[in-house]
Order: structure tokens, then sequence, then C-alpha cells
């Protein structure tokens, strides 16, 4: 079955493409794949992830949480020198985020909970989420699944377009 | 609970879509009051966008897409907005059939799903003007233009209020929708010739309302006129007549125009009581909860319009706590009356007789359930609870493999497994990319945007295009560099390029095979040939490398 969104022009699989492919005709233009060198080879594939990741989220602009986190991260790994302001920054996000869910953890141990169902109760698995999607450590849980959802779809985007793209070069 | 509200839901608006997209030439009025009606400067764009491609889903896709990027705007609702345009979009690529009126109940059930609570979200964060009301069948930036052209939008605004239950109270304008659902209720649940009271209604509604609403209000009132004449009999119409009078009466007492509202409000409580009986039997696929939380939510009208103090928020809870509870527990006849608001609302505690609706709620309504704790922070906790579940659910349906688990932590473990396999898919094939030369000579980008929007069999095809002799020609030279490569993967392209460009020609391995195994097949050998030292150890990586190929790589005979 085909996919409609495949064949709009404003979708996200579209913006990604063709920012993903620029990116890489970029990149192969700046340094043809001539020597063999691994650590050539490392950079070029470190470069074309960055590439991928920023096209991602530039094709979703600054609509989700994720995607500003992300475009702040790349940026701020190219400037070295806001690396500390941003981590600090990102630091203390972090520290306030626990904070209040701590405390709301408690406050929601002391209120009875009268279905038993537990608010609370992944917190394990919680911060590993965070961990994982961009920009999750600020926020609580109900948004942080709304992110994980789009991060998720946008993912697989990703890998869709990617997938293509290789397949296409390797044929 | 919401489930089961949700299928019935789903299955009226399946028959509606037939009737969705019509009376395009409407669009144009509604997109012009749309734009003047918008308080927020980017939904202006929306209607102007929005072409008339009504069912079809090119045109909704990138409407929900600039729909939604307008959303986005608004800061404080980006909790909300984020569920939307998730359910946007996945709505609009899992089943855009909806607007054709294609695809089957399964695949519209969880389209709709998504696209419901995309409406859902869409109308809390936006519809501080009342101007959309969630077009639950998820063509949300079709619904300016369908609004007014859209008999059985009633229906869903109706069902909207109605189903809203606590996971979604507080996406519930309490102000908006009902004003805009004025207009239609009154237009289309005295159906019969009723035109003049459509514009006196409209007018009236006008006049209670601010001027942004008052336009939108009466460009959808000429224009859900105009089609309801058009678009009749459908077995919906007397359950819509029930919905709408339904909301009708609350939606007049939020326009605060008690004296002609009060005086429809006891007809159309009436009405809508005899006609939900009439309905029951012709209602395509509404539970016996509809009626009964129908009824039950008409005599809390009743009530509730009495209560002055809390009109405005029972207005909007009455029928959709009603319903609510009616799924849950039918036909429960003494209901728990008792509205706890939140502490929030109670300070805005709006008396019958504003003057004017703030263009924004921001408080989330919430009734205590039956035999539940009214505790303000139990109710915040449950409203959580619920919606932290509603995206779980959500969450389910994208992580493949997953409908069968229960529990959360269980799930979310699921998630994150998932979440890391498609982290390191994009790098994995990142460095694919790195490795594969393009191809310098075609035109890339155009071949491979048309190769990406074909679907997953296309690229098969591209094998054997024209093209390919030439790619092969250049990538002959380049062999010699590409041989000595100490990576696997420079390794497994070596190998590629020698098989391919040498003398023996490897027949196509069974085919193109699918992607995901291709993929896996890569991931799995790079990932564990990475593993090994990496750029080193030759011989080992080689034997991975080859022992790869067969199972890896499908390759194209010259």
């Amino acid at each position: 079955m085909y996919n409609p969104d495949h064949t709009k022009p404003g979708s996200l699989k579209s913006r990604f493409t063709t920012r993903f492919l620029r990116a890489l005709s970029k990149i192969h233009a700046h340094k043809p794949i001539s020597s063999s060198s691994p650590t050539e080879m490392f950079q070029r594939y470190q470069r074309i992830k960055a590439a991928a990741d920023k096209s991602m989220a530039y094709s979703v602009r600054s609509r989700r949480t994720w995607s500003r986190a992300m475009l702040w991260k790349l940026r701020t790994r190219s400037c070295g020198r806001r690396s500390v302001k941003t981590s600090t920054i990102i630091k203390s996000q972090q520290a306030i985020m626990k904070k209040t869910r701590h405390e709301k953890q408690n406050e929601n141990t002391t209120t009875t909970a009268t279905t038993g169902e537990d608010g609370v109760g992944f917190c394990v698995e919680e911060d590993e989420l965070r961990e994982i999607v961009p920009g999750g450590e600020a926020m609580d849980l109900c948004n942080l699944l709304d992110e994980t959802a789009h991060y998720i779809k946008c993912l697989t985007t990703q890998v869709q377009v990617m997938k293509k793209i290789a397949d296409f070069y390797s044929l | 609970m919401d489930v089961g509200e949700k299928d019935k839901f789903e299955l009226e608006k399946r028959n509606e879509n037939g009737i969705n997209y019509q009376g395009s030439g409407m669009s144009a009025a509604w997109q012009f009051a749309g734009g003047g009606n918008l308080t927020s400067t980017p939904m202006s764009l929306v209607p102007s966008d929005n072409p008339l491609v009504i069912g079809s889903s090119s045109g909704s896709a990138s409407m929900v897409d600039s729909f939604c990027s307008n959303l986005w705007e608004h800061p404080s609702n980006s909790q909300s907005l984020g569920f939307c345009d998730i359910n946007v979009q996945n709505g609009a690529s899992s089943s855009n059939a909806m607007g054709i009126t294609k695809g089957g109940p399964a695949s519209m059930s969880s389209s709709i799903d998504r696209q419901f609570d995309m409406a859902w979200n869409a109308a809390s964060s936006m519809l501080k003007g009342g101007m959309f009301l969630p077009n639950a069948t998820g063509i949300l930036p079709q619904s300016p233009s369908q609004l007014p052209a859209d008999s059985a939008f009633i229906e869903r605004a109706a069902k909207f209020s109605s189903f809203n239950g606590g996971s979604f109270s507080e996406m519930v304008n309490p102000f908006g929708i009902p004003e805009s659902m004025a207009v239609y209720n009154r237009g289309v649940g005295l159906m019969q010739g009723t035109q003049n009271v459509f514009a006196i209604g409209g007018l009236k509604s006008v006049s209670g309302v601010e001027s942004q609403k008052s336009k939108l209000i009466a460009t959808e009132t000429s224009g859900d006129a105009c089609l309801k004449t058009e678009n009749r009999a459908t077995q919906e119409s007397p359950h819509k007549n029930e919905r709408r009078s339904e909301s009708l009466v609350w939606s007049n007492e939020e326009a605060r125009q008690e004296n002609g509202g009060s005086g429809n409000e006891s007809n159309e409580a009436e009405s809508s009581d005899g006609v939900g009986g009439q309905d029951e039997p012709s209602a395509l696929h509404s539970t016996g909860c509809e009626p009964s939380a129908k009824g039950v939510s008409s005599k809390k009208r009743r009530r509730s319009i009495q209560d002055v103090e809390t009109d405005q928020a029972k207005g909007s809870q009455s029928p959709v706590d009603a319903a609510k509870d009616g799924a849950e527990n039918q036909q429960k006849g003494d209901r728990d009356q008792s509205t706890v608001m939140n502490k929030t609302t109670t300070k805005h505690g709006k008396q019958g007789s504003q003057a004017s609706d703030p263009p924004k709620e921001e408080y989330i309504h919430v009734r205590a359930r039956r035999g539940q704790a009214t505790n303000s922070h139990s109710l915040a906790e449950r409203v959580r609870r619920e919606k932290i579940s509603e995206r779980m659910k959500f969450l389910q349906d994208l992580v493949p493999g997953c409908s069968k688990v229960t529990g959360k932590a269980v799930m979310l473990d699921e998630i994150i497994n998932y979440v890391q396999s498609l982290q390191r898919q994009v790098e994995f094939l990142s460095m694919k990319l790195a490795t594969v030369n393009p191809r310098l000579d075609c035109n890339i980008e155009g071949l491979l945007e048309k190769d990406i929007f074909k679907s997953r069999a296309g690229p098969s095809a591209l094998g054997f295009s024209p093209d390919l002799s030439v790619c092969y020609t250049l990538l002959h030279p380049s062999q010699p560099g590409l041989v000595p490569g100490g990576l696997p993967v420079m390794g497994n392209n070596a190998d590629f390029m020698r098989r391919t460009l040498g003398s023996h020609f490897t027949p196509m391995a069974g085919g193109f095979k699918e992607p995901n195994q291709l993929s896996n097949a890569w991931e799995d050998e790079l990932h564990s040939a990475v593993q090994m030292n990496y750029g080193a150890g030759a011989p080992s990586n080689s034997q991975e490398v080859n022992g790869s190929q067969p199972s890896g790589h499908a390759e194209v005979e010259l």
C-alpha cells in the first residue's frame, strides 16, 4: 500500500530527504572517496551521521523539544567554547527536573492513589528514556511520551530514507 | 472506557466520510472567516493555504503540516500540540484513505483514533476563538473548509463533547466549541426548513459573542444552512440532531444567551431525548451507552442550567462526563453531582452573566467520577495518569510488536529498545553511506527522490536503469583505491565492487530482498565486525565479509 505522504511536497519525509541529499552531496564533494584510511572513513561517517541528525532536526524546526535540543547539541558541538555554558545549563535543568520529579513522587506517594495505579512507578525506564530522547531531561513524563512518539516517527522516516539512499547508491 | 467510546465514534465517523468532502464552495467563505477570526496570526495562513483538495491525501498532509506548524507557535500548548502533531502525521500517513472513505475498519479505527486525538489536541490548543472544532475524521486541515459544509461535523463536534472524558477535558475549550456549535446546532437541530432559525440563531450567537467569533459563526451558519439542505437523509442525521441539540444546550449557556438559550434548551433537551429514543435503533454503531448517556446528560443539563456558578464548566463537562460514565456504567441514573473543579477554576468561577468569554481557557475542568476521591490533588493525578496511559497506547501503536505487551514498565522497555535500535540503524546507515561512492554524473537528487517516494519494491527496478552502466564505469577506476580498505565495510564494498565489475557476476540472490532483512543482515554483520578490531584484523573481517555476502546484498546482473 502506498503511503500517500511520500508524495506530498511538504511532508517530513520529503523535507528530510532534500536536506539530507544536499548535505550528502556536499560531504562527498568536499572529499571524494579516494583515500581509504580508516580515520578518514570514520570522519566521513561522523559527518554523515551529524548531517542526518541535523537534517532531521531542521525538518522539524523548533516545533519539538527534541529537535530543539538536538540542534542545540549539534551547534554547540561545532562551537567548542559555548559547550561549557550549555552543559551547565542543561545540567541545571536536569537538576531542577529531578528535584521536581522527586517532589512529585513524594507528593504522589503521600496522597493516596485511589486506583492503585502507579503514576510514578516506572522511574528507571523513565530515566532511560530521558537519556535516549534528546532534550528529554527537562520534561515531565507526559510530554516525554509525546516527544518520544514524535521522535520515533522521525527516526523511522530517517531510517527509511537513508536505507533507500544507501540501496540506491550501492546498486 | 475511552476505548469503547472511541470505537463508537470511529464506526460512526466512517459513515460520515462519504459526506465529508462536499461543499467545497463553502470553504472559501470559511477561509475568509477563519482568517479573520483567528486570534493567533499563524492560523490565518492555514485556511488560505488550504486548496480545495478535499479528499485528496496530498492536500491533507501538507495542510496538516502547515496547520500543525502554526499550532506549535503557542508555547503553552506544546504538550497537546505535540500529541496532535504526531497524530496528525501518523494519521495522515497510516490511513489517508480517511478522506477517501476507503480502508478497512481496523485501519480506519486506528487512524480515526489518532486523528481524533489530534483533533482534540488541536482544538484545545488553538480553538480559543472557538473557530475550529476538531474534525475527528482527522483531516484537520480540511476541517476549516469543511466546517460549513459538513453535516457530519456537527455530529463529530457533539461527539467530541460527549466523548471528551477526563483525559481530554483539558483540551476542551468550553467556550470555543459550544459557540461554534451553537450555530450548527441551531441550524441543523431544527432541520425541517428552519433556515430562518439558522439566521436568527446565527445572529443571536453573533450578538452574544465576540466579533471575531461572530464572523466565523455567521459564515458557518450560512454555509451550513446551504449544505444541510443538500446533505440529508442519513441515518446519522437524527443522531446528529440529538447531538447537536445536546451541545446546543450547553453551548447556549456558554454563549450566554439566556433568553433564547433557555427556551431553546428546554426544547432541545426534550427533542434530544425524543430523538435519542428514536435514534437508538437507527444509530449505526452506537451502543446503548450513547442514548443513555445523552439522556443522562440532558438531565444534567437541566440541572446545570440552574447552576449559575458552575454554568460554564458544567456545560462542557456534563455531556462529557455523562457520556464517559455512561460508557463505563451504563445507565447510571443517579450521578455524582459534586462537581469538583480544579482549584484554579474556582477562582474563575464564571457567572452566567459574563459579557465576554476569555478567548483562552487555560484551566482543566475535571469532574470527579462516582465513588472516587474529589480531592483536587487526586483529580489532577487522575487526569495526568489518563493522559499518560493515552500516550502509552499511542506509542504502542507506533512501536511494532507491542500490541500484546501489557504494563507500563514493559512497554517502556520496549519503547526504549526500539528507539535505541532506530538510533543504531541510523548510525549504521550513515556508516554505509560513508563508504559508498555516490554516482557523480546522474541527477542523484531527482532520481533518489523519485525512488524514495516510490513503494518499497521500487528500488529494485532502478537497478536496471541505463545510468547504472555509466556509474559502474565510474566506479571502476576507484576500485583499486577501495580494495586495500581495512574497514570491514570497506572490505565489503570492495568485494562487492570486484564482484559486480569483475569477471563473475552474481545473479540476483533471490530477488531484491526485503530492505528490512537486508539492513538487519548488514547491521548484524557490521556490528559484530565493528566490535572486533576496528580497521584491523583483516583476515577475520574479510571472512566475516565474505560470509555475509550471500545473505546480504542483492547484486545486479549486468
